[in-house]
C-alpha cells in the first residue's frame, strides 16, 4: 500500500521533531526526569509510527535512544555511559521505541489495508447492483467497460461475445480461445499493439462462457501485479448478468413463439373456413360442368360462378400473403416523394375495372404537398379501405374518397354511405387480424384488410382512424405525418443536352 | 390478324401452360411451349417467334439473365409474366429488356390484349415515317415542337414535352422509372425518381381532364409508367 505522500521529506522532518523534542526537555536537568525523557522519546516514536510509517519511525527509535544516550544520561553531552544501569536503560529504551514504533506502523499499515479492501468491496457492491438493474447485453458491457476503466487506468477494454473471435485486430487465434475455454482462467498474450500486454479473461457463469473480458495495457503495468482474481470477479459479475439477460431473451422468444401459435391457429381455422367454402364451390361447379348434362345457359352461369369465386379465393390469398410478408418483417420500404394522386389514380383505375356501375368521387385539397410514402404498400392499403366501404354499403350509394391537410398529418379518408360501424366496437377490435365487425355475416372476407392497412399505415408511422359520418355511414382514414422537410427538393427544368 | 405469328411460352406451371395454350391458339397463333430457360433459348433460335411470354419464376435460370441474353441476339417482344409481389422482379426485367408484364393471377382476355398490342408495336413502322403523334384531343408535331389540344396550343416546358413525346411515341408499352429517367435526362438522374413524379404530376395537369384520374399517363404502381393513346 503505498504511503500518503507528503509535502515534505519524513525522515528530515523526523529528525527535527527528535531535536525539537530534545530542545523543550532540555532545560528540565533534575536526573530524575531521566525515565519521563526516555517514555516521552518513546511515545514520539509511537506517533512517528502512527502517522508515518515503518520506517522513519526506526529513525525515531535510532535517533531518540542516541538523542538521549548524548543529551540526557550523565554524563551529559557525551556519548560515554559511565554507569551500568544508565547503558541498560538506553538499550532498553531502544529496544522498546524499536518494537512500539513497528507495532504501531504495522497496525496502520493493516487498518489503511482493511479500509481500502473495504472500499473496493463496495465499489464491486455497486457494479454488482447496477448490473442487476441493466436489462441489455450493452448497458452490462458499457457499465462493465466504465467500472474497469475507473478500477485499472490505461487499460483499453472490450467486451466480446463468446464466439466474436475474429472482431478483435488482430482476431483471436481460435486455439487461444479454445483454452480459454477450457481452462476458464485468465490467460496473457502479447497480441495486439507491441509493448502491449493483453488480458484476457472469460465471463463465466452457471451455464458457460458469455464473453471475453479484453483488456489491452502498458507491458510494464500488466507486469507490475495486477489484482487477476479481481479482475475475474468483475468478469464473472457481468456474466451472471449477461446469463440473466439471456435467460430474459430466451423467455421473450418463447412468449413470442406462443403468441406466432395462437396466430397461425386463427389463421388455419380461418383458412380452413373462408378459403374451403369458396373452393368447395369450384369443385363442385367444375364437376357439374364435367358431367356436361346442363343446358347452355346454365352452364354459362356456372362458369361465371366460377370465376368470380375463383377471383374471390385470389384476393383473400392475396390478403393472407400481404399480411404475411408484412408480418415477417421481410418487406423494405421503398419510400419515396410523390403526390397523393399517383396512388389514387390507380386506385380509381382499378375500381373502375372491379365495380364500372359504383360512384366513387375524389375530393382533393389543393393545399397538400407530395406526400412520402411506398407506393405499393399505400396502394394495397387504400384498396383495402375502399374495398371493404364497397362490401359494407349497398351499391346504390356513392364512395368519397377525401384527401387533405390536417396540422402536420395528411388525412386519406374513404367513406361510404353504409350502416356505418357496430356500437361499441373500437379500432383495435376492427383492426386486429381475423376480426370483423360482423363475426357471421354473408359478405365474404377474413377480416384481414384492415389489420393489413393499419400495418402497412404504422409502417409509415401512421395509423388508421375510423368513426362514423353524421347522416349515416362510416369513414376509416389512412392518417400519414408530413414529413418535416415540406417538399422534395425542386429539380432542375435545365436538360442535360439540346433536344 | 397474321396467323403465322409464332408465339414462345416459356412456363414451368403446366396448369398455366396449358390454358395460355388453348386460349392463343384458340386466336389462331401458334404456340410452342417451353417449361426451362435452357429449353427456351434453343427454341427461341430455331423458331424465331414473333413473341415471347416468359415466366419469371423458372426453375433453372434468373429471368433477367435470360431475357439480357435474349437481348443480346434477339429483339423479339417479350411478355414478362410474375407474381403479384415481385414489383423489384417486374422492374428488373424491364430494365433488362422486356416489352410488357402481366401479373398472375391475370385473366385470358387481357394476356389477349397485351399479345396483341406487342405484336402490332412489333409490326409498326418506326416513328420517323410519321413525325405526327395524335391522342384523344392531342397532336403533337415533332417537327416544329408543338403540341396542341383541338388546334390550341399547349405549352409544355423542355421536359414536360421531351417526356411527353417519349411516352406517346411509344403507347400502351410500360417503362419503368429508370427507363425514363435514361431517356428523358440522362444517364445522372436514373436515381432522382422524384424529378420523374414531379414532372409527371405537370405533365397530368396539363393534359388529363382530371389529373387524380389519368386517362393517358398511368401508373403503373411500383413500376414504372405507361402511356394509353
Amino acid at each position: 500500500m503505498p504511503m500518503p505522500t507528503l509535502p515534505y521529506n519524513p525522515y528530515l522532518f523526523v529528525l527535527l521533531v527528535s531535536v525539537a523534542v530534545t530542545l523543550l526537555m532540555l532545560p528540565i536537568s533534575d536526573p530524575s526526569f531521566l525515565p519521563n525523557s526516555a517514555l516521552l522519546y518513546v511515545l514520539l516514536v509511537v506517533l512517528i509510527g502512527s502517522a508515518l510509517g515503518r520506517r522513519p519511525a526506526i529513525l525515531a527509535a535510532l535517533c531518540s535512544a542516541l538523542l538521549y544516550a548524548h543529551v540526557f544520561v550523565p554524563p551529559r553531552f557525551s556519548l560515554a555511559i559511565t554507569e551500568g544501569h544508565y547503558l541498560l536503560s538506553a538499550a532498553i529504551m531502544l529496544t522498546v521505541a524499536l518494537l512500539v514504533g513497528h507495532l504501531t506502523a504495522s497496525l496502520k499499515h493493516t487498518a489503511r489495508q482493511m479500509k481500502a479492501q473495504e472500499s473496493r468491496t463496495r465499489a464491486l457492491y455497486e457494479l454488482a447492483r447496477k448490473l442487476a438493474a441493466t436489462l441489455t447485453r450493452e448497458d452490462i458491457e458499457r457499465s462493465t467497460a466504465q467500472f474497469l476503466q475507473a478500477e485499472i487506468p490505461n487499460c483499453t477494454l472490450r467486451v466480446l461475445e463468446p464466439d466474436a473471435g475474429d472482431s478483435l485486430v488482430p482476431p483471436l487465434p481460435a486455439s487461444l480461445l479454445e483454452a480459454l475455454k477450457q481452462r476458464q482462467q485468465t490467460l496473457r498474450t502479447s497480441h495486439g499493439q507491441p509493448g502491449q500486454t493483453r488480458l484476457l479473461v472469460p465471463m463465466l457463469a452457471a451455464s458457460g462462457l458469455h464473453g471475453i473480458l479484453v483488456c489491452d495495457l502498458p507491458t510494464p503495468q500488466a507486469e507490475a501485479g495486477l489484482d487477476l482474481e479481481r479482475l475475474e470477479s468483475i468478469a464473472s459479475l457481468a456474466a451472471v448478468a449477461l446469463e440473466r439477460t439471456h435467460f430474459a431473451d430466451a423467455a421473450h422468444q418463447s412468449e413470442m413463439r406462443h403468441s406466432t401459435e395462437v396466430l397461425r391457429n386463427s389463421i388455419l381455422s380461418a383458412l380452413s373456413h373462408d378459403l374451403r367454402t369458396p373452393l368447395t364451390g369450384l369443385i363442385g361447379i367444375a364437376e357439374t360442368l364435367c358431367r356436361g348434362r346442363i343446358a347452355p345457359e346454365q352452364q354459362t352461369s356456372l362458369l361465371t360462378t366460377l370465376h368470380t369465386q375463383a377471383l374471390h379465393i385470389n384476393r383473400q390469398v392475396g390478403n393472407l400473403l400481404d399480411m404475411a410478408r408484412l408480418r415477417s418483417g421481410q418487406v423494405e420500404l421503398s419510400k419515396a416523394w410523390q403526390p397523393a394522386e399517383e396512388v389514387l389514380g390507380v386506385i380509381l383505375q382499378q375500381a373502375q375495372t372491379q365495380w364500372p356501375a359504383r360512384s366513387i368521387t375524389v375530393t382533393l385539397a389543393a393545399d397538400l404537398p407530395p406526400l412520402y410514402y411506398d407506393a405499393v404498400l399505400m396502394e394495397r392499403a387504400l384498396w383495402n379501405l375502399l374495398e371493404n366501404a364497397v362490401k359494407y354499403s349497398p351499391p346504390d350509394q356513392p364512395i368519397e374518397i377525401h384527401v387533405r391537410r390536417e396540422a402536420s398529418h395528411a388525412l386519406l379518408s374513404v367513406c361510404d354511405r353504409g350502416r356505418g360501424l357496430p356500437q361499441g366496437i373500437d379500432i383495435d377490435a376492427l383492426c386486429s387480424m381475423f376480426r370483423r365487425g360482423e363475426p357471421e355475416s354473408n359478405i365474404p372476407g377474413m377480416g384481414l384488410g384492415l389489420a393489413i392497412a393499419r400495418t402497412i399505415a404504422r409502417a409509415h408511422a401512421g395509423d388508421i382512424l375510423a368513426s362514423n359520418r353524421p347522416g349515416g355511414g362510416a369513414c376509416f382514414t389512412l392518417r400519414i405525418p408530413l414529413a418535416p422537410a415540406d417538399s422534395p427538393p425542386a429539380p432542375s427544368d435545365v436538360l442535360p443536352c439540346a433536344l | 390478324m397474321n396467323t403465322s405469328d409464332t408465339i414462345l411460352l416459356v412456363e414451368d406451371d403446366a396448369q398455366i401452360r396449358k390454358f395460355v395454350c388453348i386460349a392463343l391458339a384458340s386466336e389462331g397463333y401458334a404456340v410452342h411451349e417451353a417449361c426451362s430457360a435452357g429449353q427456351a433459348a434453343s427454341l427461341a433460335a430455331s423458331l424465331r417467334p414473333a413473341l415471347l411470354i416468359l415466366d419469371l419464376g423458372l426453375p433453372d435460370r434468373d429471368g433477367q439473365h435470360f431475357i439480357q441474353d435474349l437481348r443480346a441476339w434477339s429483339s423479339t417482344p417479350i411478355l414478362v409474366l410474375s407474381a403479384r409481389s415481385q414489383e423489384s422482379d417486374k422492374v428488373k426485367a424491364l430494365d433488362a429488356g422486356a416489352d410488357d408484364f402481366l401479373t398472375k393471377p391475370f385473366g385470358v382476355s387481357e394476356l389477349l390484349a397485351r399479345v396483341r398490342a406487342l405484336l402490332r408495336r412489333r409490326q409498326q413502322p418506326p416513328l420517323d415515317a410519321a413525325p405526327v403523334i395524335q391522342f384523344g384531343e392531342f397532336r403533337i408535331d415533332c417537327v416544329r415542337r408543338i403540341v396542341t389540344r383541338r388546334g390550341e396550343p399547349v405549352h409544355l416546358t423542355q421536359i414536360e414535352y421531351r417526356l411527353l413525346v417519349f411516352l406517346a411515341a411509344n403507347p400502351g408499352r410500360v417503362f419503368t422509372h429508370r427507363q425514363l429517367l435514361l431517356q428523358v435526362w440522362g444517364g445522372h438522374a436514373v436515381d432522382n425518381h422524384q424529378y420523374l413524379r414531379v414532372y409527371v404530376g405537370h405533365l397530368r395537369q396539363k393534359i388529363e381532364a382530371n389529373p387524380a384520374q389519368p386517362q393517358h399517363i398511368l401508373t403503373e404502381i411500383g413500376v414504372g409508367y405507361r402511356f394509353q393513346p
